[in-house]
């Protein structure tokens, strides 16, 4: 067991590292200066020594492999530097002040999702060909071939504009999540009510739940029992999955209702070259992809008595 | 998720070589059998030969022809999707959308399966330090967030069609690689791959006459169900504005266009957005059946 | 008076050679818009003196309420050095007050300055400071503070972005508290819009904390203090008790991060909020003009949206084929069919609006005949693709627009028709403006396509940065000896009659070399719901009317 957490860690640390690199290979990549957009905006008569004062202030004059390195010392002390774009705030304030955000309304989705996924996905699967059955089918087949930014726009226009049920944008109120916790919501409960469909439909085949039909127990009582263990396994994967895709998850949802979370914090800042906040953050959200990959794989041991740590 | 680690519970793997073509009829028997599997299947070839036969199909030129005052036009007899918000008639544009649509789908599916299985296969068959070194290389890859990826490398390399179907193809197939190292794995354990890795039968061919053959059910059925997931990155991309370039009508980029205008002009939106569901749906019915009928254990 | 503003941009502040480029989010949270700015008109007064103000607008009684306000974009800073974006101006102008303000008018208006002299040489100017003035921290304001401020962000150690206001500043003196004395090296006929209307900061705060500091947490003198400052969702002001022209009626001023410009107009439909910094869509606005809930001021702007194209590709070198281009567009149609009309056909580097403008220019009507004429000429003959061609060289090349501009890439792609109709092909990109901010003053990129001024502003007409072969925003790489002849001759002349001459000259050599593709003067549109009370009567510049905040009152 110790052995198998040193081996995924040492593993984790060589993702996260490459990841770094990737990162901030890609980033300096980008054609385009940030100082042109910090210094001024085009406001002022740009000197080419006033921003080459401006490059060496922020580091940018040094070469690459050596940005790297500081930014990459940095990182593992804490400190994610200074944003070039929003003067005078760390890093870290910026994003922790976004992640809160993004994680909340992840998990309502989330919620939501389960609340309604498992019972539909188990029912479905347990009358395999019934009417039912083909709705949850079609119903979650809806649900991932739906763009969620397009689902956001016409919730908005309906329920904003039409019915003006519900603020169109921000999350002030409790009002402000429903939107976007159903777009979000819509996808993963699609994804879950068929992995729950599927995972009841193999529980039916097993042969202890045939064995258990034979002995004459109630049949819906097993399936029930069984299924409901049995799902366990899809929802962790659903859950580790939703982590790992915190961010592009939420990128158009967030661009759509104007949510200030680490979806929009990533594309503006892309587009901005506010190179610190886009290495920051997708580092972060790398050690978080593996630090839930390893919790989500010793959860499935624990679980799953078949599943044996090597 | 555990791939690297845990054996799959539910790896379970297509019949052996010897049952493979009484299978395959005894699949389409399968497949045909499901109705909305059928209806997925007659909307995907509409669609292709709607692609394939766009000059035909569509009424007017879908990038030159622009209508002088006709800006966001609603449906009408003659112009039933209406007009864009540059006057041009949204239906043919639609209609040439679908080829953008299938020609990322595809092509990038393909791209991501060729380099998928590959890796997969290698990782599975060989282990040790190849599979060391790939399986860091997928784990990097599933951890960086896919759209944050496609977003900056298409910012890097200008967007374009030709880079939005590399940058996704060399993004996606991580996935692949995972399902068919593990498929991989626990074929290599069967007796017919032991067996013929003793009587010293070359490793290539032993990919190539066994292993690939037996993981091509899974893989068409992930690759169908990855056409659609596909679409909608295509769109997602576009609509943050790194997609295909205008005036190339996409769907995406239409949807996008449309975003802007969705109250005064909301059909504009409207349209590609159902595109894209009728496709994607129709994509996914197909994979679905593919593998009801190929694997009745019904994988996921 | 030469008048106008335009729409973009922080007035008081700017001047001098600045152009402003704003973001936007017309289409897209990262999407960035480019406008240029220019100050308002103010007219040259030197040696005038300004009524000692005592306006003491009426302490509006009213029932205080929340005032929500719009922008597309995060307010990424707060300090009067930060006032280049329109979102960020009409707060930070609503935190710290000026010695005098450039009104919504274009009218000077006395602030913390009580009134002020100019020396008849226009070399020294001396400001008496109102008394009793407080800062959000409760101190008083004292020349001291003036002094401070004027002397920050003129250091060049302190790399400030507005440092260009301060040009020609020799020294700032305090005689006593409540006088400032401006020596000036050299004569700047728009000082007073340009520093004087640079906002007052805390100074010994400021020294205390540090500029980076106080970006986050500014103190200052105006009618509304910081109250939350959350950049990417939203920022709070609250009304301060002790301003000196007494408690605003309104208690809050919010102004919400909204990019989706559809979601905007939902918003203002729906009284989720009250006005837009940013504008809408075009349609939107025009909207909002009809409808009885809304009050819509239009301005003129003065930044031309234009096509900057890189002159010295062989392709574009010769002026003919610029020429040709011009007359390939049919600008009018444009504006009709992709901009509701709202816009003026460009005829001039110089606003309609300018006093230097000049109507009896070549005006580049619609003309494919013309076009085709003019290249044939120059040498570009059709080849079999319908391209022409000159020396195996293909007359080609690529209008990179702003990322999720869904504004302006729809005028790309009409464009893009109009030339291919004249056998010019023209392929469409796109790239932040980061990207090709670079790539056009590096001459690395083709051509893009945002609003930029073309002079200094509606006041000054000097085009140094853009037009002149060595000014730091000159995307065309345009290059031609008399013109930077000509640049370098009218900063030179003061009597504006003489200027004229020079500048007349200038717009006939712009018009002539066409170094960029000029197209549309835009109407700056911004709404405002009825239920503020008490807004100014068609005012002539953008965005300062938002200053008026501390006079409205909520109508529930």
């Amino acid at each position: 067991m110790a052995r198998y957490l040193t081996v995924r860690l040492f593993h984790g640390a060589i993702v996260i590292f490459l990841i770094s690199i990737l990162t901030f290979a890609i980033m300096r990549m980008m054609p385009g200066d940030p100082v042109y957009l910090l210094f001024g905006e085009g406001q002022v008569r740009i000197s080419e020594e006033q921003m080459d004062a401006i490059r060496e202030q922020w580091g940018l004059n040094e070469p690459l492999y050596i940005q790297y390195l500081v930014w990459a010392k940095n990182m593992l002390r804490g400190d994610f530097g200074d944003s070039l774009v929003r003067r005078g705030v760390p890093v870290r304030t910026m994003i922790f002040e976004a992640i809160p955000v993004t994680a909340t309304l992840n998990v309502f989705a989330l919620g939501l999702a389960l609340l309604i996924a498992i019972p539909l996905g188990i029912a479905a699967g347990i009358r395999r060909n019934s009417p039912l059955d083909y709705a949850t089918s079609v119903g979650s087949a809806l649900g991932i071939a739906t763009p969620n930014f397009w689902l956001g726009l016409m919730l908005i226009v309906i329920f904003s504009l039409y019915l003006g049920l519900v603020p169109p944008f921000g999350l002030r109120s409790w009002k402000g999540y429903i939107l976007p916790v159903i777009v979000l919501a819509t996808e993963q409960m699609a994804v879950l009510a068929r992995v729950m469909r599927a995972s009841t439909v193999e529980v039916m085949t097993e042969d202890y739940v045939r064995t258990a039909n034979a002995k004459g127990l109630p049949r819906r009582t097993v399936i029930l029992r069984h299924a409901v263990r049995n799902s366990l396994l899809p929802i962790i994967t659903v859950i580790g999955f939703r982590i790992a895709f915190l961010l592009s998850g939420t990128i158009v949802v967030e661009t759509v209702f104007a949510i200030p979370g680490i979806g929009r914090l990533f594309t503006d800042s892309v587009f901005r070259l506010d190179y610190q906040v886009v290495q920051s953050l997708v580092v972060l959200l790398a050690v978080l992809v593996v630090a839930s990959n390893i919790v989500t794989d010793l959860v499935y041991a624990m679980v799953d008595p078949r599943i044996r740590i090597e | 998720m555990s791939a690297t680690s845990f054996e799959q519970p539910q790896a379970t793997i297509l019949a052996e070589e010897t049952k493979h073509r009484s299978e395959l009829s005894q699949s389409w028997r399968r497949f045909r059998a499901n109705r909305m599997a059928v209806v997925g299947l007659i909307v995907v070839a509409l669609l292709v030969l709607m692609a394939i036969f766009a000059p035909y199909i569509a009424p007017y030129d879908p990038i030159t022809d622009i209508f002088r005052g006709m800006r966001g036009v609603g449906p009408s007899p003659e112009h039933p999707f209406g007009f864009d918000h540059l006057g041009r008639d949204l239906l043919s544009r639609v209609i040439y959308g679908s080829r953008v649509a299938l020609l990322v789908g595809i092509i990038a599916t393909i791209i991501s399966l060729l380099i998928g299985v590959t890796v997969g296969a290698i990782s599975g068959f060989f282990g040790g330090w190849p599979d060391s070194i790939l399986s860091r290389i997928v784990d990097t890859l599933m951890a960086f967030p896919l759209i944050a990826l496609l977003i900056v490398l298409a910012a890097v390399l200008g967007p374009s069609l030709p880079t939005t179907i590399f940058v996704i193809g060399i993004t996606v197939w991580a996935r692949y690689a995972r399902v068919v190292r593990a498929d991989v794995m626990s074929l290599r354990s069967r007796d017919f791959i032991t067996a013929a890795t003793a009587s010293g039968v070359k490793n290539s061919r032993i990919i190539w006459r066994h292993i690939i053959p037996n993981i091509m059910g899974p893989v068409i059925v992930l690759a169908s169900l990855g056409i659609g997931s596909i679409i909608i990155l295509e769109a997602a991309l576009s609509f943050l504005g790194v997609g295909v370039r205008p005036p190339t009508p996409s769907w995406g980029g239409i949807l996008a266009d449309g975003r802007a205008y969705i109250i005064r002009y909301p059909h504009i939106a409207f349209f590609p957005g159902i595109m894209i569901v009728i496709t994607v749906l129709a994509f996914n019915f197909v994979g679905d059946g593919l593998r009801d009928a190929l694997d009745p254990h019904d994988r996921e | 008076m030469a008048t106008e503003p335009n729409s973009n941009a922080r007035k008081p502040f700017a001047m001098s050679r600045r152009q402003f480029l704003r973001y936007t989010a017309v289409g897209g949270s990262a999407a960035a818009f480019l406008a240029a700015c220019a100050a308002p008109g103010v007219t040259p007064s030197t040696g005038a003196e300004a009524g000692a103000g005592e306006a003491a607008a009426p302490a509006a009684e009213g029932g205080g309420g929340t005032m929500v306000w719009m922008g597309h974009q995060e307010v990424a800073a707060l300090s009067p050095d930060d006032t280049g974006p329109s979102v960020q101006y009409v707060l930070i102008a609503n935190i710290h007050n000026p010695l005098v303000w450039s009104n919504e008018f274009n009218e000077l208006e006395p602030m913390l300055a009580e009134s002020y002299e100019v020396s008849d040489d226009g070399l020294t100017y001396t400001f008496k400071l109102r008394q009793g003035v407080k800062f959000h921290d409760g101190t008083e304001l004292t020349a001291k503070d003036v002094k401070y401020t004027y002397d920050y962000y003129r250091n060049p150690d302190n790399a400030a972005v507005r440092i260009g206001d301060f040009g020609g500043i020799g020294s700032v003196e305090t005689p006593d508290d409540y006088t400032v004395v401006v020596n000036m090296d050299e004569v700047n006929a728009a000082s007073l819009v340009n520093w004087a209307g640079f906002g007052i900061v805390q100074s010994d705060y400021h020294a205390e904390v540090g500029e980076d500091t106080y970006k986050t947490a500014p103190i200052g003198t105006g009618a509304f203090k910081l109250k939350e400052w959350r950049a990417a969702e939203f920022t709070e002001l609250e009304a301060f008790d002790d301003h000196f022209r007494g408690r605003p009626a309104i208690d809050i001023i919010r102004q919400d991060v909204v990019p989706e410009p559809s979601v905007r107009m939902i918003a203002l439909q729906t009284g989720d909020a009250d006005s837009s910094v940013w504008p809408l869509l075009v349609e939107d606005s025009l909207a909002l003009k009809e409808d009885p809930n809304f009050t819509v001021f239009s301005t003129p702007g003065n930044s031309i949206k234009h096509f900057p194209l890189n002159n010295t590709l062989p392709q574009l070198s010769d002026k003919r084929v610029r020429q040709a281009m011009m007359y390939a567009l049919d600008r009018q149609r444009i504006i009709d069919d992709l901009w509701s009309g709202a816009a003026q056909v460009a005829n001039s580097n110089f606003p309609p609006t300018s006093f230097y403008a000049r109507d009896d220019l070549k005006k580049y009507e619609f003309d494919p005949e013309k076009a085709k004429a003019l290249l044939d000429e120059a040498g570009w003959i059709e080849g079999g693709d319908g391209v022409r061609e000159k020396d195996g060289e293909k007359l080609t090349f690529t209008i990179t627009t702003i990322t999720g501009d869904q504004a302006r890439r729809p005028i790309a792609e009409l464009a893009q028709q109009m030339f291919a109709e004249v056998g010019i092909d023209v392929q469409l990109a796109e790239a932040p403006v980061a990207s090709i901010l670079e790539g056009m003053r590096n001459g690395t990129m083709d051509a893009s396509l945002f609003n930029w001024t073309y002079t200094t502003n509606a006041v000054e007409p000097d085009p140094f940065s853009t037009l002149h072969s060595k000014g730091g925003n000159n995307f065309a790489q345009y290059s031609n000896p008399r013109m930077d002849e000509l640049i370098e001759m009218g900063t030179q002349i003061v009597d504006p009659e003489e200027r004229k001459k020079i500048y007349d000259e200038v717009q006939e050599i712009f018009v002539e070399d066409v170094p960029v593709l000029y197209l549309q003067f835009d109407e700056w549109l911004n709404p405002f719901s009825n239920r503020i009370q008490g807004l100014p009567v068609d005012p002539k510049t953008a965005d300062e009317y938002y200053l008026r905040a501390n006079e409205w009152t909520l109508a529930e």
